[in-house]
C-alpha cells in the first residue's frame, strides 16, 4: 500500500523549491521597476532637467515640457524635479545623483551652488551666448546686469537667471497699525528700525516678537553684514566678462561690472562685523527679536500672518506664500532694507547650469533659452512664488491680488541701490554657510559671546577657504 | 570503557576516536534546504550590509569629492578626522546623548510597562500599549518638525502652558543649556514605546508562582520588584538596552531638524558630521572615516554590553 500522504520533508523541500521560482521570477518580472529602467525618458536620448521641486508643481513642468515640445518637437524632454526643503538640501541630493552615475543634462543652481557647478561641473555659456547674440539682445534688457553679474565666475556665464530674492523687510500692517506707526520711509535707518521694534513691543502684548529671523546665509545675519558695509568673506571682482557688457549692457549699466564675484579671506573679527552681531544680540537682550533658529523659515509664514510677529526679511518668495497663507494684499506691505552705514542689500538668483558630462549640450542651451523667454516665466511664475528675473514681468497687475503694495521694491532693490550684491557664496559654500550658523547660534545664544564666536568664526572660515571642494 | 589494572591505580585507556561517518543523501538534502531557506537573508545582509560596510572602510582611505576621481589618502583621513574639533565634539555629544537618552527611555518604559501590568481592565491595557506604541511609527522628521513648533521660545506651545504657571520663556532649542535636553525629550517620547512593549512581554513572562512565592516569604511591592522582577527581566533589559544603544549612537533625524547641530556645536551628533561632510561638503572620505569609527564604537560598546550581561544578567 502506498502512502499517499506527502512527508513534511518534502514538503517543505518543494516549498522551497517553489519560494525560490517564485522570488526569481518576481525580480525578473520587476527587473525594470528595481533598475529605474521603467522610468519615462530615462536612458532614452531624453534631455535631463533637475529643477527644485517644490517649486515646480506637475503643472509647471507640464507648462515647460509641452511648450518646450511645441517649440523644439525633435528633442525628448524629461523634468526631473527633486523634492528638498531649500537650495542646499536640494544640492546634495543633485550631487548624489551625480555620484551615482545618473547626472542630469541640466540642473537648476541657486547663488549658493554657482560658483561650485562653475568650478567643476559647469559647462561655460559664453560660445553659445555670443553665437546667439541677437536672439538674447532683448532677454539682457529685461535683466538687470547685477543678477547676470552674479552668475558668472572667472569672467564666464555660466547660467541665465530666471528669477532672484532680495531680503527686504515685510511688515504686518495690523502690527503697525496697533503700534501707531506708519509705513517707514525708503530711507528708513538701522535707528527707526530699532525705534519701530520698541513702539510695536511696547504695543503688543509678552507673546509678540516684533523682529524673527531664520539663522541661514540668506537672509539671516548677511544682509545686516551688507548694510554695515561688510562682509563674512572679503568681496572682490574677478577681471574679464567685458565681451558680455560690451555686447548687451549701455555703458551706464556696466560700469564696475567684472568676470563675476570673488569672496576669499575671511573677516569675521572685522569691527563692522561685531558691530553687526553686538547690534542683533542688543536686540536679543532687549526682548525686540528672538534667537535665530536654523531652518529654512517654513513656520514664520503662520506666526507672520496672525500678527505674532511685526517685522521679518524675506524676498518676492514671500507675496505668493502669505496669500496661500490667507494673507489680503492689505494686511502686509514690503520695504527696502534699513540703511546702516550702507543701503546696499543682498539677493539670490538662480538658472539652469549646463553639466560637464552632458551628451546633449546643444539641444541643453536651446532649453536654457527657452526657459529664459518671457512667455515661458509668465506661465511659470503665475502665483508669485518668487521674483521674475525679468524686469518687465513686476507690474501692478501680477501683484493685484497677492500684495504687497510696494512691490516696486523688489526690483527696484537692484534698480535703485546697483551695490546690491549676491550672497557670499564661494565653491566652498557648503562649509562656509555652516561656520556662519554655527557660530551665530553661539555669538547670540548668551550675553557677552559675541567677541569669543567671531574668532572662533574666523579660524573656522579660514580653515573652510583653504580647503580645496 | 575499558580499565586496565596498572600498580595500585586504575587508568583511563580512550579508545581510537571514530571516524564520523559521511554525510547521508538525507542530511545533504537536509542542508540544502536549510540553505535555501536562507539564502534570501544571506543575500540581504551581504549586500546591504557586508557590502557597504567594506566599501565604507574602501572609501575611508580615498579623497572623493564625487566630482573627480578618488585618490589614494592611506590614513590621512582618520588622522584629520581625530584631529577635527567638531568631530570630537559629536563624538562627545553622542556619548552624552546616549547615556541620557538611553536611561530615560529605558526608566520611563519599565515604570509605565509596570503600571499597565498592574491591576487594570484588559481594554484599557491594550488602550495604553497602544498610545504608548504609536509614536515609534512616525517618521521621526515629521515628529521633529511638529516638535520645533511646540519647543519654539516664543510661539511655541510648550512655553504658553510654562507661562500659564509663570514660569518665564525657556530658549529650548536656541541655547546650548537646554537644546539637548529639549532633543532628548523628543527622542525619548518617540522611542520608549519600543522598550515599554518589550518590558510588557518579559513581564508577561515572569512566572505568578515567583511573585506568590514572594509574597508568602514578606516581599511587598517595591522589594518584590527589586529583588524578583528585575533580575527576571534582567534578559529583557539587556535586549532593551542594547537596540536602545545602538539606536541612539545613530541619532540624526531629531537634532537634526530640531536645532541643525546648534547652537553652536552643542547638539551635533556623529551621524549628522557624517551627513555634513559626505553631502554637503563632498569629502565622502572623511565622512566614511567618521562612520567607520561609528562603527567600531558601536561594536566595541554592544561587545562590553554582553560582556556585564554574564554578571548581570540571570535566565530562569
Amino acid at each position: 500500500m502506498t502512502d499517499s500522504h506527502v512527508s513534511r520533508r518534502r514538503l517543505l523541500r518543494y516549498g522551497a523549491y517553489g519560494a525560490g521560482a517564485a522570488a526569481l521570477t518576481g525580480t525578473a518580472a520587476s527587473w525594470d521597476r528595481l533598475t529605474g529602467a521603467d522610468i519615462p525618458g530615462r536612458d532614452d536620448g531624453s534631455l535631463v532637467v533637475a529643477t527644485l521641486g517644490p517649486a515646480y508643481g506637475p503643472e509647471a513642468i507640464r507648462t515647460l515640457t509641452e511648450g518646450f515640445g511645441e517649440v523644439h518637437p525633435d528633442i525628448k524632454l524629461r523634468i526631473n524635479a527633486v523634492q528638498a526643503v531649500d537650495w542646499s538640501d536640494f544640492f546634495a541630493k543633485i550631487l548624489t545623483q551625480i555620484a551615482a552615475g545618473t547626472a542630469p543634462d541640466l540642473v537648476y543652481v541657486a547663488t549658493e551652488g554657482v560658483q561650485l557647478f562653475a568650478q567643476r561641473l559647469g559647462v561655460a555659456l559664453d560660445q553659445w551666448v555670443k553665437r546667439d547674440a541677437a536672439e538674447l539682445r532683448e532677454y539682457f534688457a529685461d535683466v538687470h546686469p547685477s543678477l547676470v553679474e552674479s552668475m558668472m565666475y572667472e569672467g564666464s556665464l555660466y547660467q541665465l537667471p530666471v528669477e532672484f530674492n532680495a531680503a527686504d523687510m515685510y511688515l504686518n500692517n495690523q502690527v503697525l497699525k496697533r503700534a501707531g506707526a506708519s509705513f517707514p520711509a525708503a530711507d528708513w535707518t538701522r535707528d527707526d528700525f530699532t525705534s519701530l521694534l520698541r513702539d510695536m513691543k511696547k504695543s503688543s502684548g509678552s507673546r509678540f516678537t516684533p523682529y524673527f529671523w531664520t539663522n541661514r546665509l540668506w537672509g539671516g545675519v548677511v544682509p545686516w553684514l551688507f548694510a554695515n558695509g561688510t562682509n563674512l568673506l572679503t568681496e572682490t571682482k574677478a577681471p574679464g566678462g567685458a565681451w558680455l557688457w560690451d555686447s548687451f549692457y549701455p555703458a551706464a549699466e556696466r560700469q564696475g561690472r567684472g568676470g563675476g564675484f570673488r569672496w576669499t579671506t575671511p573677516q569675521a573679527t572685522h569691527d563692522r562685523v561685531e558691530e553687526v552681531y553686538d547690534y542683533l544680540a542688543s536686540l536679543i537682550h532687549e526682548d525686540l527679536c528672538t534667537r535665530p533658529e536654523g531652518g529654512n523659515g517654513q513656520n514664520l509664514v503662520g506666526v507672520f500672518s496672525t500678527g505674532r510677529v511685526g517685522v521679518t526679511p524675506a524676498g518676492g518668495f514671500w507675496a505668493g506664500g502669505l496669500h496661500l497663507a490667507g494673507m489680503q494684499a492689505a494686511d502686509y506691505d514690503v520695504q527696502y532694507f534699513p540703511r546702516w552705514r550702507t543701503q546696499r542689500m543682498q539677493f539670490g538668483a538662480a538658472g539652469y547650469a549646463l553639466l560637464r558630462t552632458s551628451k546633449r549640450q546643444e539641444e541643453a542651451w536651446e532649453f536654457i533659452k527657452y526657459a529664459a523667454r518671457r512667455d515661458t516665466l509668465m506661465r511659470l511664475f503665475k502665483t508669485n512664488q518668487t521674483t521674475p528675473a525679468r524686469r518687465s514681468m513686476l507690474t501692478a497687475d501680477r501683484y493685484r491680488e497677492t500684495g504687497p503694495n510696494h512691490w516696486q521694491t523688489f526690483y527696484d532693490t537692484l534698480d535703485k541701490f546697483p551695490d546690491t550684491g549676491p550672497i557670499p557664496a564661494p565653491p566652498q559654500v557648503a562649509e562656509v554657510e555652516q561656520v556662519l550658523l554655527k557660530h551665530t547660534g553661539t555669538a547670540l545664544a548668551a550675553r557677552r559671546s559675541v567677541g569669543p564666536a567671531l574668532r572662533r568664526m574666523q579660524g573656522d572660515l579660514e580653515k573652510a577657504m583653504e580647503r580645496d571642494v | 570503557m575499558t580499565t586496565t589494572r596498572t600498580s595500585a591505580r586504575t587508568r583511563t585507556v580512550t579508545p581510537p576516536p571514530v571516524p564520523p561517518a559521511p554525510p547521508s543523501a538525507r542530511d545533504r538534502g537536509t542542508r540544502l534546504l536549510a540553505t535555501l531557506f536562507l539564502a534570501p537573508t544571506i543575500v540581504g545582509i551581504v549586500v546591504f550590509t557586508v557590502v557597504p560596510i567594506a566599501g565604507s572602510v574602501v572609501l575611508s582611505l580615498f579623497h572623493w569629492n564625487v566630482i573627480d576621481d578618488p585618490s589614494f589618502a592611506g590614513a590621512a583621513n582618520y588622522r584629520e578626522t581625530l584631529s577635527d574639533s567638531t568631530v570630537l565634539v559629536s563624538f562627545r555629544n553622542t556619548l552624552v546623548f546616549m547615556v541620557l537618552a538611553v536611561a530615560l527611555q529605558l526608566l520611563i518604559a519599565l515604570v509605565l510597562a509596570l503600571a499597565v501590568n498592574g491591576r487594570m481592565p484588559v481594554w484599557l491595557r491594550s488602550v495604553f500599549r497602544s498610545a504608548f506604541f504609536f509614536p515609534l511609527v512616525l517618521s521621526a522628521a515629521s515628529i521633529s518638525v511638529v516638535m520645533k513648533y511646540l519647543f519654539n521660545q516664543d510661539f511655541g506651545v510648550v512655553n504658553w502652558l510654562l507661562g500659564l504657571i509663570g514660569i518665564a520663556p525657556v530658549p529650548w532649542l536656541t541655547s546650548e543649556n537646554s537644546a539637548m535636553a529639549a532633543v532628548i525629550l523628543v527622542y525619548v517620547w518617540q522611542q520608549f514605546g519600543f522598550s515599554f512593549l518589550l518590558f510588557v512581554g518579559g513581564l508577561n513572562n515572569i512566572p505568578k508562582e515567583i511573585h506568590e512565592a514572594a509574597s508568602l516569604d514578606g516581599a511587598t511591592g517595591l522589594r518584590k520588584h527589586l529583588n524578583v522582577t528585575l533580575p527576571l527581566l534582567s534578559p529583557t533589559l539587556l535586549v532593551a538596552s542594547v537596540v536602545g544603544i545602538i539606536n541612539a549612537l545613530q541619532v540624526f533625524e531629531q537634532p537634526y531638524v530640531l536645532t541643525n547641530g546648534g547652537p553652536g556645536d552643542s547638539t551635533r551628533t556623529v551621524v549628522m558630521v557624517i551627513y555634513e561632510s559626505a553631502f554637503e561638503q563632498l569629502r565622502f572620505g572623511e565622512a566614511s572615516a567618521v562612520g567607520v569609527l561609528l562603527f567600531v564604537l558601536i561594536m566595541a560598546v554592544t561587545a562590553l554590553q554582553f560582556r556585564l550581561s554574564r554578571r548581570f544578567v540571570h535566565y530562569q
